[in-house]
């Protein structure tokens, strides 16, 4: 029961603060309602018992990537009246085109029969043990590949932003 | 024995992650002059590729997160020569740029990321080596760092890269949540012509399409490619593009075996479309690369004519064009970089009267341009020729006589540079190059290889053969 | 007997059998809500008069000695002085943000106190990732520092919050992977179950050098977090006229200031539960009679001796080593530290797979 409300209390949240970081004018609020959502989302994965998942999200994104967003916001000094804006006939086009893919999104949906779901017997699936042995058993190569990705996106970041010397 | 599989199986990532470490050893240590660093590497390069075509084995790893056959060896191979071209082409570009070794250890990344993403038996590999191949790619879309309009295409670049790549994931996970599985063999046996697994279908193409650029996801070819350095737009429009086209086929073929009827006619839009405005836009252009870029745009959507007809030959078709759209659009690019790289001149106007101060390399040119035109000898007909048959399977002849029109037109904007090349007067035409050893060794690659491949079937039969039967 | 988990065990059966389950366990929460703002006060005054006076010490003086015996109640008036000032906002300031920066700093500091073991028995929440959870609460604390110094719109607030948000963000790394060596060698994230394992010996001399090595790495990296000297560049009076602070007067200052002690009090908490055992006494292997002794004394007592030892610690540091530029703190942490914590986590790996500690 409890779980229930909780469950409707998280997602409310979510939603709710998704929403506002879009509409919000003042882009350190946008970044503050993220990390709003990220707690949410964290807050879900608790429910599900997703224990070290649910941590890790919040110390990876609430704590250091939000961080790292609002040094760039922060040092971007945006402002309203700088930002330029868009035509009016391309925001209702926009507007148009993302309701439309949400009602073929809501339509699908509700036309789609749900397959049988399998009821796993919580025999602990979420908890750390099983989460090592299945990352470093088959999961092995998206794992080591993954840390391929980050040694070269850290490559390019870095020579991005070196200084020209001359 | 697993161990020995192991070595075996992935004996070509494996050597490719040894050349990125081995670089990145080299950049902590002392400076050595950029020459030998680029011989060192392109050495490397070469014996990457001939021991790729050793020992291909046949088999899968880590519960089918990664899956090797001849066919999939032979597509890496691809991909290697077309890198070895490339960074052969740069030379004289790279000779004298102070992040030279940033360069090879983010290409060579993306093509493992490339390598990954060919061979992966699952949805998740396939995501990782997708994303390892392009983030990158956007730090070496920017490499030229003074330039402007550099950073511009890297803006467009990762930003809509980052998007579709959004929009693949959430096809990938609401295929997940319906068919309950990442791995392809059971994603088949699961899916049908349900809503929602065809809503996912359409995101999943969304991506794929923004890769290829393919007609409504082509917004961001023109600018990338004309703000990018020369060496990364022809790595772009020929390592990227094959790759991601490799996975197409194959995932299309298989994984997405029941939902043909559906994509066939969402292919036959994205054709059509795709080849006629590439050739309409292609026609005005001015700038070498912009115009390079509509054309690879045209060429791919003739790739898509082939792989809609999804018959057995549409695999052995779509492979053995991407081998000569890797070796004819090198030869131009080839052509275009050195131009570039020695006098920075990129305009097609600039050309004119290229043939009085520099023979050898307008004959190239030429020769590239009729391969991709489709004229005859050259081999860029047999390639076209074998897709419109391939593509001809379903009787669909409206859409084979579309794209034939098309070759008509395309004739006209390939043809136009050939005869400015030879024909057109200029005041101040581009002064006699003296070309790098290396690179003129490319070129010849370059030449060798659409000749080749035009006039004898031995690597077409070896490509049929391998191609399974769907 | 009276020990505090006895007391604690009694109260608890005690609200199940007089009420109902769920009202039982809301007077349970309400009860722990007042104990952790006693907890707070209680800290709050022993640790800044602790400073003032070792301080003085270390200079060759007195310190407080006037308000009460030993100065005892200093802290008291500096509190009522606090509360007692103007609280100002400045003009141009995001009022809502401005105001809501001291409470999540205070609320990460409070949170953290959910999972530490104080003696035997007496733990607030005792969640299987303990460690996990510790780590990810002390990552919000940087959100409420840097919203502070943009919220206050000065020039000198903004750059003291960058900085300092820049060090805590780099600093957590290495305290995780020298905590993480202390979760490989237990085999549990569960602080209950690290206290547990130290029964035969505290960690910090059963796993020799490499646990050693992560112990110093431990003290310097949370010195950095909790902007101690000698990395205080970013609150330093003389440097950045007091950082992300500069602007905050009355009780959100006070408010700022009471947060700062306690994370000192629950890093070095951390650090006495991970590596010195906790509430556990000093056991030497397993000698009983010796054993025996040592568990006579109660275990919060011990729990309270060592933290307040690395408390001293720390207070300690401050007057010994000079205060490091922003460009060398980040240097120390990113090429130095970083390095070293990894290769000791591969050492401690090796020993933990080989068997190779007491």
């Amino acid at each position: 029961m409890i779980t229930q409300y909780l469950f409707y209390f998280l997602t409310f949240t979510a939603i709710f603060c998704a929403l506002l970081v879009v509409f919000s004018k003042n882009p350190i609020y946008s970044a503050l309602y993220l990390i709003v959502t990220f707690f949410a989302t964290a807050g879900h994965y608790f429910l599900l018992n997703a224990q070290f998942l649910g941590a890790v999200h919040v110390i990876v994104y609430a704590g250091a990537i939000m961080v790292l967003f609002i040094y760039v916001i922060m040092m971007l000094n945006l402002n309203k009246e700088v930002e330029p804006h868009k035509s009016n006939i391309i925001k209702i086009a926009a507007t148009v085109c993302g309701g439309i893919l949400g009602l073929v999104l809501i339509a699908a949906l509700r036309e789609t029969e749900l397959g049988e779901i399998t009821e796993y017997s919580n025999n602990g699936i979420g908890l750390i043990e099983k989460l090592g042995n299945v990352l470093f058993g088959a999961y092995m190569v998206p794992f080591e590949i993954s840390t391929v990705l980050f040694l070269s996106a850290m490559v390019g970041a870095v020579f991005l932003s070196k200084k020209n010397i001359h | 024995m697993i161990l020995n599989d192991f070595f075996i199986f992935m004996k070509q990532e494996l050597m490719l992650l040894f050349i990125i470490f081995l670089l990145l050893l080299i950049k902590v240590g002392k400076d050595r002059s950029n020459e030998s660093l680029l011989y060192l590497i392109n050495l490397l390069l070469l014996i990457n590729v001939i021991a790729g075509f050793i020992l291909p084995g046949e088999g899968s790893l880590f519960s089918d997160m990664f899956r090797t056959n001849p066919l999939i060896a032979l597509e890496k191979n691809m991909l290697n020569i077309g890198t070895l071209i490339i960074s052969m082409q740069s030379y004289s570009w790279l000779k004298s740029h102070k992040h030279l070794l940033e360069f090879y250890i983010l290409m060579i990344s993306t093509l493992l990321g490339m390598f990954y993403m060919i061979s992966s038996g699952n949805l998740l590999m396939f995501y990782l080596g997708l994303e390892l191949s392009s983030i990158p790619l956007a730090a070496l879309v920017n490499f030229d760092l003074e330039k402007k309009a550099s950073s511009e295409a890297a803006m467009k670049f990762i930003l809509s890269s980052a998007f579709s790549s959004g929009l693949l994931l959430f096809g990938v996970s609401l295929i997940y949540g319906t068919t309950g599985s990442l791995a392809y063999a059971e994603i088949t046996s699961h899916l049908s012509t349900d809503p929602l697994q065809i809503f996912a279908f359409v995101l999943f193409l969304a991506g794929f399409a923004f890769k290829i650029s393919a007609v409504p996801f082509h917004f961001w070819t023109a600018d990338v490619y004309e703000g990018a350095p020369v060496a990364i737009t022809s790595y772009l429009s020929v390592i990227s593009k094959g790759a991601v086209l490799f996975v197409f086929v194959s995932v299309l073929y298989t994984v997405f075996k029941p939902l043909a009827d559906v994509w066939y006619g969402m292919l036959f839009v994205l054709s059509i479309s795709t080849i006629i405005i590439g050739n309409l836009f292609a026609i005005r252009q001015d700038n070498f690369k912009r115009f390079l870029a509509f054309s690879s745009i045209a060429q791919v959507g003739f790739i898509l004519v082939g792989i809609s007809g999804s018959s057995s030959m549409g695999t052995a078709a779509v492979i053995y064009f991407v081998l000569i759209y890797i070796f004819s659009n090198l030869g131009a690019f080839g052509v275009v970089s050195i131009v570039s790289s020695l006098t920075g001149k990129e305009r097609i106007s600039d050309y004119k009267s290229f043939y009085k101060t520099n023979p050898f390399l307008s004959w190239i040119l030429t020769i590239a341009l009729f391969s991709l035109a489709g004229v005859p000898p050259a081999a860029g007909f047999f390639g076209k020729f074998f897709l419109l048959i391939a593509g001809a399977e379903k009787g669909n002849y409206l859409l084979i006589s579309i794209a034939a029109l098309n070759m008509i037109v395309s004739f006209y904007y390939y043809l136009r540079i050939v005869k400015s090349v030879f024909m057109e007067p200029n005041e101040s035409p581009i002064e006699s190059l003296t070309i790098p050893l290396i690179s003129k060794v490319a070129l010849y690659i370059c030449l060798l290889g659409i000749v080749i491949l035009g006039l004898w079937s031995v690597v077409y039969d070896y490509i049929f053969t391998l191609s399974p039967i769907f | 007997m009276l020990s505090l988990e006895n007391i604690i065990n009694g109260i608890h059966t005690w609200l199940n059998n007089t009420f109902d389950p769920t009202l039982a366990l809301t007077c349970e929460f309400v009860l722990l809500g007042i104990t952790a703002i006693a907890i707070f006060a209680v800290l709050g005054l022993v640790l800044v008069l602790m400073e003032r006076k070792v301080a003085a010490i270390m200079q060759i003086r007195k310190g407080p000695n006037r308000v009460g015996p030993f100065g005892m109640f200093q802290t008291v008036a500096d509190t009522l002085k606090l509360i007692m000032k103007e609280g100002l906002t400045p003009d141009g300031a995001d009022k809502v943000l401005f105001n809501l920066a001291p409470f999540i700093v205070m609320i990460a500091a409070m949170l953290l106190l959910a999972p530490i073991p104080f003696a035997k028995g007496v733990q607030m929440w005792d969640i299987n990732i303990g460690v996990l959870f510790i780590s990810a609460v002390s990552s919000i604390s940087v959100i409420g520092i840097l919203m502070a110094g943009w919220a206050s719109n000065n020039k000198y607030s903004l750059l003291g919050a960058m900085r300092s948000g820049a060090q805590i963000v780099s600093y957590e790394l290495s305290a995780g992977l020298s905590v993480i060596t202390i979760v490989i060698l237990t085999g549990s994230l569960q602080l209950s179950e690290i206290v547990n394992a130290q029964q035969n010996g505290w960690w910090i001399f059963k796993g020799h050098i490499p646990v050693l090595i992560s112990f110093v790495t431990f003290i310097i990296a949370v010195t950095a977090e909790t902007n101690r000297a000698p990395f205080d560049l970013a609150e330093a009076e003389s440097e950045l006229t007091a950082g992300f602070h500069t602007e905050y007067s009355g009780m959100k200052f006070a408010l700022f200031f009471l947060a700062e002690y306690i994370n000192i009090f629950i890093a070095c908490a951390i650090g006495a539960t991970l590596f010195l055992g906790g509430w556990m006494p000093f056991h030497i292997g397993n000698w009983e009679g010796f054993n025996a002794i040592m568990d006579y004394i109660p275990s919060s007592i011990w729990f309270v001796g060592k933290t307040f030892f690395l408390i001293f610690l720390m207070m300690w540091f401050r007057w010994t080593f000079p205060r490091l530029r922003v460009d060398q703190l980040l240097n120390l942490e990113w090429k130095y530290l970083l390095p070293i914590s990894m290769l000791n986590l591969l050492v401690v790996t090796v020993m933990a797979i080989m068997g190779w500690y007491f």
